[in-house]
């Protein structure tokens, strides 16, 4: 479905020095710096896989979904989406997707939602039978009768992504790019949401890419996943594999009065490590199978003086750099 | 070109039937467009209360080439308003982004996107002028001079338009070109009176360099008594094609560039 081989992308960035004087100098100086964002990277996605395509902020990710949608042309290297090249044939590209963005609206600002599906309809030349059909199905699985009458700019984050959800799918693309579709929503909203997206897989075999930082929405619904830093992969393969090894991971957070002369307590020391202190935080890291949550709280309880703490789970982050220190 | 005609007009309809919904906005943004220019013409109108003629034209020609101009601008205002907003609000946010994953001619979806409900205070504005002006002016009007008259309007909202995608390509580059485009369109205030009170270089420019003087002093030669401009004013519909075709061609390479750098 989706073919990438060797694919870069160089953007060229004008240095600033600082200060006004440089601003100045800068108008008539121009040094010129090549930054890859994307710098040959290759993988296939077969159809009908949901791929979770994750990394940290600027690692690369939304210029290689760029490239797949057509909107950016590559510097270097080949792509395929759905047999189509999408720089050389954007509009034949742009049936056979669909795409969400979090944090931007696909939708026509000023008119009702049901208008903006009529006008999606007749952009995407959808059969009045499927569109209608379709919209049953939508409205029925994303709940969004009640707000088919309101102009998008009314609506709130969690109305409009479920609404831009539907529109990416109305045309019943072979792949649908997701772009932090969770990012900002409540946990009702995110598994309504997860849910739609597994149906649509279901049903009609759509392949979707899903860029996020919510490793929930990876979990919940990507068999494999693609992790890319710095423009290269880092990773490509099963979840599982991952999980198996960072899945159990945890941080807690102390916040203690006093960190000057903190030391990890003994009975800690084979199966915890201290990830950060600072002057009124330490930071534990450790593995779940190692030793439970409650008993590392109980033993910092017992030796220091503990105002507040926190549980994390690992993040997406935190992944890619353990992968970059100590590899899969 | 049916489909995208078709296509048009379903973006219309839709945001008419949002205008019907708040007409109040109409009402307001048509009235003020129309007492905006009311007050230039009523500014005109004072100055020919004065004098009989200027440098060889009456009240109502100036008053005709003006609703020419109108008439012209409000084509503009009306059908393509949205490019005056794609540095600001397509370009700097991304949302041009959107327009390119459509399996659509970005440029149709831009002007698609938006019609301007304000223009049609200038529309009304200009053919009220337009019906005064012709009962004044000494020509005898027949079917094909108001066929010719209305190709005349459309070349001069062609011309507008043009010009004004030209200038607004930049923002491919710039990220918002919208001061050069500003400077650009204020030029096209010369061109509602006659040119023949201009020096010299002021008309060159309004005539080979931004050709504002097709939209509204030229055609309006035609209906008037003033015969010295027959060849420029019966060419203003090739200069409204060659506008848009060099424009177009422009805009293909900014979104180029924009497709080779991204933002």
């Amino acid at each position: 479905m989706i073919e990438v081989k060797d694919l870069s992308k160089d953007y060229i960035i004008l240095k600033r020095k600082p200060g006004l004087s440089g601003a100045i100098r800068s108008l008539f100086i121009r040094e010129k710096e090549i930054k890859q964002a994307v710098d040959h990277i290759s993988f296939e996605i077969k159809p009908g896989e949901v791929v979770g395509y994750i990394g940290p902020n600027g690692a690369g990710k939304s210029t290689t979904i760029k490239m797949l949608c057509g909107i950016l042309t590559p510097s270097h290297g080949e792509i395929r989406v759905n047999g189509v090249v999408p720089y050389q044939n954007r509009k034949q590209n742009a049936i056979n997707i669909g795409a969400v963005y979090g944090q931007r609206t696909q939708l026509f600002w000023d008119i009702p939602v049901r208008e903006s599906y009529e006008l999606l309809r007749h952009i995407y030349e959808i059969p009045k039978n499927d569109f209608e059909a379709r919209m049953k199905h939508f409205t029925e699985y994303l709940n969004l009768g009640p707000i088919l009458d309101i102009p998008v700019r009314q609506l709130s984050l969690g109305q409009k992504m479920r609404c831009e959800l539907a529109a990416s799918f109305l045309h019943n693309p072979a792949v649908v790019f997701l772009d932090e579709p969770t990012i900002g929503l409540d946990v009702a909203v995110k598994e309504n949401i997860r849910k739609f997206i597994r149906e649509m897989n279901h049903l009609y075999g759509t392949t979707v890419i899903l860029t996020t930082h919510d490793m929930e929405d990876i979990e919940q619904l990507c068999q494999r996943i693609i992790i890319i830093d710095n423009g290269s992969i880092l990773y490509d393969g099963d979840l599982v594999a991952v999980k198996e090894r960072f899945g159990h991971q945890r941080t807690i957070h102390f916040e203690m009065p006093q960190t000057d002369h903190f030391k990890l307590p003994a009975s800690l020391e084979s199966t915890v490590d201290v990830a950060e202190i600072t002057e009124s935080r330490v930071s534990l890291l450790f593995s779940s199978r190692d030793i439970k949550g409650a008993e590392v709280i109980a033993i910092m309880m017992a030796e220091y003086e503990v105002n507040d703490l926190t549980i994390k789970d690992t993040s997406i982050e935190t992944i890619v750099k353990e992968i970059y220190e100590r590899g899969i | 070109m049916v489909r995208y005609m078709k296509l048009y007009w379903h973006f219309f309809a839709a945001q008419v039937k949002v205008m019907t919904e708040y007409w109040v906005d109409f009402i307001i943004g048509f009235m003020s467009v129309f007492f905006i220019q009311f007050t230039s013409v009523y500014f005109i109108k004072v100055v020919f209360d004065h004098i009989d003629v200027l440098n060889g034209w009456t009240f109502y020609e100036i008053l005709f080439i003006y609703g020419i101009a109108s008439t012209g601008r409000s084509i503009h205002q009306i059908f393509f308003d949205n490019l005056w907003l794609v540095g600001r609000d397509y370009i700097r946010t991304g949302n041009f982004d959107r327009l390119l994953i459509r399996p659509l001619n970005p440029l149709f979806h831009l002007i698609a996107d938006k019609v301007q409900q304000d223009g049609v205070g200038n529309l009304v504005l200009g053919t009220i002028l337009l019906g005064i002006s012709m009962n004044h002016l000494a020509f005898d009007w027949g079917f094909w001079d108001i066929v010719l008259l209305i190709v005349m309007v459309i070349s001069s909202g062609l011309i507008y338009s043009g010009i004004n995608l030209f200038f607004v390509t930049f923002s491919f580059w710039m990220v918002d070109s919208f001061p050069l485009m500003q400077t650009a369109f204020n030029v096209s205030q010369f061109a509602r009176y006659p040119l023949t009170i201009y020096s010299k270089p002021i008309r060159i420019i309004l005539t080979w360099v931004v050709p504002y003087g097709f939209t509204s002093f030229y055609p309006a030669t035609l209906f008037t008594g003033h015969k010295n401009y027959t060849t420029l004013a019966l060419i203003t519909p090739a200069v409204a094609a060659i506008i848009c075709v060099i424009a177009y061609g422009f805009w293909i390479i900014g979104l180029r560039a924009y497709t080779s750098t991204g933002n």
